[in-house]
């Protein structure tokens, strides 16, 4: 074999190699880590609540940009911040790769007896701007938590010292106020940082 | 003479080699109380060093009211947290208190303070003094 003959055969493996190896890329997309995709998203539910602000939420607030919604309460000191934190370390990331758009950080309390909207406020303000605090009436609440298949319950305590049970999932809804997926728990945030592109890309 | 120089060289030796507290604290994490919050975390690994079994049943500090002992835990996707009765550390095993697990709820700060001190207990029992300072939040 002359060595041109040989040049061109170490051309044609190299692109023979390059040619499976894209192929066997383009056959496999990639796929969500830790998010469960539901098959046909499912519409928030009619409710009353407020922000931290006092502003009245409901299933339009959501309307317009991702989400990422998070049920827990601020007398919680090792799970909520914990949670909050990775939420919010995920988010730099993606605004670092500049990922966009960027899902908004929304809290949802489960214990609206003690956060009021200016205690989720302060709490919030802690762990970034933009994030979203819901609080209000125990009636309402339930109405989007029911519908949402979220379970939490108050433990027996004192006023000031009682804990709540609750689900410990992050639920990803999407720009038409739909429960488009789910995180369940344990939560870290390179599984945020994986999949929440590729679940916005696949919108 | 050389006997003695050798055996007073042993002797320093022995006595250099500090034996090992019986209970060792390390990797301690105790978090500020968030905004409007009253209450906070604390995380440590304890390390048993002795033959036997050690446990602790409460703990103090003089920058708190209250110091529980908790547990998160999840099961069926539900977060619980729970107090617990006691910490036990086997003999010759490390126990890790951490996020999302065993972990100290510290309520009610008595004063400001840059740092914090605990005192671990078996009863009335002294089994172990921490003194940290505060890490600014959470990481």
């Amino acid at each position: 074999m002359s060595p041109k003959n040989v040049f061109v055969a170490i051309l044609m493996a190299v692109a023979l190699a390059m040619g499976i190896f894209l192929g066997v890329r383009t056959q496999a997309p990639e796929e969500p880590l830790a998010a469960f995709v539901l098959p046909a998203p499912t519409p928030l539910p009619e409710f009353a609540l407020v922000d931290q602000s006092g502003n009245t939420v409901t299933r339009d607030t959501f309307r317009g940009r991702w989400s990422l919604v998070f049920f827990g309460f601020t007398h919680c000191p090792d799970i909520c911040p914990t949670t909050l934190q990775i939420l919010a370390t995920a988010q730099e990331e993606l605004a670092e790769s500049a990922r966009s758009p960027l899902p908004r950080i929304v809290l949802v309390s489960v214990d609206p007896e003690r956060d009021t909207p200016e205690l989720m406020g302060r709490y919030l303000d802690y762990f970034g701007d933009g994030h979203l605090g819901i609080t209000g009436s125990l009636d309402e609440l339930k109405k989007l938590t029911t519908a949402l298949g979220i379970f939490f319950e108050k433990q027996p305590g004192t006023d000031e010292n009682y804990s709540v049970d609750h689900s410990a999932a992050v639920l990803v809804i999407n720009p038409a106020a739909e429960f488009h997926a789910l995180f369940s728990g344990s939560h870290k945030a390179d599984n945020f940082v994986h999949d929440l592109p590729l679940i916005l890309a696949s919108y | 003479m050389r006997i003695i120089q050798l055996s007073l060289l042993l002797l320093t030796a022995a006595c250099s080699q500090e034996t090992p507290a019986p209970l060792v604290a390390s990797d301690v994490v105790i978090t500020r109380p968030l905004p409007g919050m009253t209450m906070s975390a604390g995380y440590l690994s304890l390390s048993n060093n002795s033959d036997a079994t050690i446990r602790i049943t409460r703990v103090t500090s003089a920058q708190f009211e209250s110091v529980q002992l908790h547990e998160t835990t999840i099961e069926n996707g539900v977060s619980r947290m729970r107090a617990i009765a006691a910490l036990e550390i086997p003999a010759g095993e490390t126990l890790t208190l951490q996020r999302g697990g065993k972990h100290l709820m510290l309520m009610r700060p008595t004063m400001s303070s840059e740092t914090v001190s605990l005192r671990f207990l078996d009863g009335d029992n002294p089994v172990l003094t921490v003194d940290a300072n505060f890490e600014s939040g959470v990481e």
